[in-house]
């Protein structure tokens, strides 16, 4: 016994095979592999359109030199430092590039929806409409500071149904109008100012640091209108990208450096830009020639043509802008309304419970039926039995509204049911009704995820093309759809449209060029869902 | 004596507070009962009558009679799930909200049967406030939580006002005046739990109904929450439910003591409770034989 025992205390310790690991580590292994499998080819396959799109081995080496050194090689290196230093700075530097860059896309698309769709007076006469009925449903609040519910309803109809399309008629009627650049101003301008001013009140805590703030955003959005136009570059441009980048950069620099959180990080945006701005500077002085691109400023802003070379993507792309108004105005409410019945309202049981967990389930199955099928029902719907023409905005956006009703529907369920019940208890216990908890509490807390989830969705709803092609969507139109009743084309099905072609260039280049475009505008979609959901997550 | 200890404490608050009974055909006869039972049980603010209570066949409460008084601090101990809660939870009637929870008997607010028909959960809650076991701080600044209540009631006029004694009353205005418009996430717990306590009383309910509102926090926090429970009871009256015997023989007048199925085994002067229980069951449990 007591030999048997001292051999066993012996070789506890030592590998002596006893513990066998390798199964584990095969298995290991194996999941590695499969991860490493799957990364690698969607990134071979990104690499190989990108590369057809750029084609980068078109440009003189030195081209490449000069970005290397004055853009890759500073940003690397700064990056580098940030990840050494591991404290967040990256995490600020992202944010403090992403939020210009994406405040530019959104005013790059808002530029063009005002270029191609509505008119500049019937914006204006829109904004001062809902600002009256706003005006009037405050001030009537202000008279009468606890009115009846259907005194509020009233007034709120009242004031949408008459003094709204009262004002919206009487100013797009008006003999004289100002010039489109005041408009903007006005508009985008002033709602700019008025939300620089309220964040840095609040943040403040001071009202007079807040109207600062509001008349220089104001004052720098008329100066720069007025200094822009003075070089030839069409004020409103000025305006309506100053609102949507340049508004929220300044807010957040002046966030970071005010708190000195890691204000180390806002150093890597500037390095980008100044990179990009000497570099551009230097191959241009050097004559340095750059990449023949596929993707360039003229696919951008070009239609179709039967030349590869002037081919481009415009109105596809403001028909795929024009569409996605559509399904969000379509999915979102209907989307979350039907969540928030599902979670809040909906009995659990008994018979009427078994219905709702049937509903429930067969949202599931919704979630996962084909594309196709719903482009068939859209048809049907739409065309058939609404009566809409075939292939116009409207048919295109309400086919894959529904396509992704089911899933803002589970998004939003899932945001909804993500808020603790402590705090429902906690809204009733103060003598809260249902819908003063469900307003005051609820959806406060489940917004962001219900966005996120939202987001995620349209990105999805942006690359669907089987249901255009079931409801007659244009292959290719050569001028971009006026508004939501005309024939448009999207993305995805121009995309199509150009591998049909049996010109080589058109199913290479041309057709690349229109996949990273769309690739660019659904990661940036992505991208916006992280950025949101992150800045939740660490506030709570 | 009970009417006019209402008008005084309710003065500003009448044309603000929903009537409780809705005004329904037949209110007349209502209000003659409600009087006799007021003028029968002098005193008392709520009372429970033969109260049955299940969660699906399972019943939680059986045949529970108690009558707590107006302004005392009211305890409920008791063993794990001997239903100390649920009978919390049924005075200001949050039991509602479980679908599975059937009430049986009769449990009356100020004389009237908070069951029948006729009442309106929510008018009942808007005078009977609840603090929760774990702080439940909505992620809104300090303000906006204690603005809460009187904000879905329609109480906002003189808001800054209210908000400020409702947190002078929670013994918490001192730590937070200087930033009122900070999350009440940021706050530690038992100023969590004290940020409650002002939204329950901001509102300026009749009864308070605590679920162990200390078991959460730290010793310290949990003695300031306990100076101001005594504190609280000077203007209201206060349920509270605690597992901690310590506790309820420190800071209540009375003491009910539930045992496991669900009794009210014994209800009297806490000081009886602690040193001459009549039931061998209660000094068992007290003394630490059983539970």
């Amino acid at each position: 016994m007591a030999t048997e025992s001292g051999t066993r205390d012996q070789s506890w310790f030592g590998d002596t095979g006893q513990i066998s690991r390798l199964p584990g580590r095969v298995f290991a292994a194996t999941c590695l592999g499969a991860t490493l499998f799957a990364i690698l080819t969607v990134f071979g396959l990104l690499v190989y359109v990108a590369n057809d799109a750029f084609r980068p081995a078109t440009a003189d080496p030195r081209w490449h030199l000069v970005f290397f050194l004055t853009l890759v090689l500073p940003s690397l290196a700064l990056f580098g430092y940030y990840v050494a230093r591991g404290d967040g700075e990256s995490w600020v530097a992202a944010t403090a590039l992403g939020i210009p860059f994406f405040g530019l896309l959104l005013g790059s698309g808002v530029l063009l929806l005002f270029i191609d769709v509505l008119s500049v007076v019937a914006w204006l006469a829109f904004v001062l409409a809902v600002l009256a009925a706003a005006v009037v449903i405050k001030s009537h609040r202000r008279i009468r500071p606890a009115p009846g519910f259907l005194e509020h309803l009233l007034v709120i109809v009242g004031s949408l149904g008459a003094v709204a399309p009262a004002v919206y008629f009487g100013v797009v009627n008006l003999p004289v109008v100002p010039t489109p650049w005041l408009i903007y101003l006005l508009t985008f301008g002033a709602a700019g100012a008025a939300l620089a001013g309220l964040v840095v009140a609040r943040r403040r805590s001071s009202d007079r640091a807040g109207l600062t703030a509001a008349a220089l955003v104001f004052a720098a959005a008329a100066g720069g209108g007025l200094a822009v136009s003075a070089v030839g570059i069409e004020p409103e441009i000025w305006v309506v990208l100053f609102t949507f980048a340049g508004v929220p950069t300044a807010l957040y620099v002046e966030s970071v450096l005010r708190e000195r959180e890691r204000p180390v990080g806002l150093l890597f945006p500037l390095v980008v830009v100044v990179g990009i701005l000497l570099g551009a500077f230097l191959v241009d002085t050097l004559g340095f020639a750059g990449p023949d691109s596929w993707l360039d400023y003229g696919f951008l802003t070009s239609a179709d043509s039967r030349f590869p070379e002037e081919a481009g993507i415009y109105p596809a792309l403001i028909g795929s802008i024009l569409m996605m108004v559509v399904v969000a105005a379509a999915s979102f409410p209907i989307g979350v309304g039907a969540a928030l019945y599902l979670e809040e309202y909906a009995p659990n049981d008994g018979a009427l419970g078994a219905i709702v967990k049937l509903v429930q389930i067969n949202i599931g199955n919704l979630a996962g039926v084909p594309s196709i099928v719903y482009g068939l029902l859209g048809l049907a719907l739409f065309v058939h039995w609404g009566g809409l023409r075939p292939g116009i905005v409207i048919v295109g956006g309400l086919t894959i509204g529904l396509l992704i009703l089911p899933i803002i529907i589970i998004a939003a369920q899932e945001a909804i049911r993500a808020v603790p019940d402590s705090m429902r208890e906690a809204s009733y216990g103060m003598g809260a009704t249902q819908w003063q908890t469900i307003r005051r509490v609820v959806l406060p807390e489940a917004l962001p995820g219900i966005l996120t989830g939202s987001i995620l969705g349209f990105g999805r709803a942006i690359g669907e093309t089987a249901p255009l092609l079931m409801i007659g969507a244009a292959a290719t139109v050569y001028t971009p759809p006026n508004g939501f009743f005309d024939l448009f084309s999207a993305m995805p099905r121009q995309i199509y449209a150009w591998v049909g072609k049996p010109a080589h260039e058109f199913q290479y280049g041309v057709m690349a060029a229109g996949v990273v475009t769309l690739l660019v505008v659904l990661l940036s979609m992505n991208a916006a869902a992280i950025l949101i959901r992150n800045k939740y997550q660490r506030r709570t | 004596m009970t009417q006019d200890n209402m008008t005084t404490s309710d003065s500003d608050a009448d044309t603000e507070n929903e009537p409780l009974v809705s005004p329904a055909p037949g209110s007349e006869a209502i209000d003659t009962d409600s009087k006799r039972r007021r003028t029968i049980h002098d005193e008392t603010v709520v009372e429970a009558r033969n109260l049955d209570v299940y969660y699906g066949d399972d019943q939680a409460l059986r045949d529970i009679d108690i009558e707590i008084p107006k302004k005392q601090v009211t305890a409920m101990i008791g063993p794990s799930g001997c239903g100390k809660s649920t009978f919390l939870r049924c005075i200001n009637r949050m039991n509602d909200l479980i679908d599975s929870c059937r009430v049986d008997g009769e449990l009356y607010f100020e004389g009237k049967n908070v069951y029948d028909e006729d009442v309106d959960s929510v008018a009942l809650r808007r005078r009977i406030g609840m603090v929760f076991q774990s702080p439940n701080p909505f992620p809104k600044s300090i303000y906006d939580n204690v603005a809460y209540g009187l904000r879905v009631q329609g109480k906002t006029q003189n808001m800054d006002e209210k908000v400020e004694n409702a947190l002078k009353g929670a013994a918490l205005w001192d730590e937070v005046k200087d930033r009122l418009d900070e999350s009440g996430l940021e706050l530690s717990g038992g100023q969590q739990q004290r940020l409650c306590i002002a939204r329950a009383i901001a509102v300026d309910p009749d009864v308070i109904l605590m679920d162990e509102p200390a078991s959460a926090l730290d010793p310290v926090a949990t003695s300031q929450i306990e100076d101001l429970i005594a504190d609280l009871a000077e203007e209201y009256t206060v349920v509270i439910v605690t597992h901690n015997m310590q506790q309820a023989a420190r800071i209540s007048d009375k003491t009910a003591v539930f045992l496991t199925g669900g009794e009210l085994v014994e209800f009297d002067e806490t000081q009886k409770i602690f040193e001459n229980p009549e039931s061998q069951r209660v000094e068992d449990y007290i003394t630490g034989k059983f539970g």
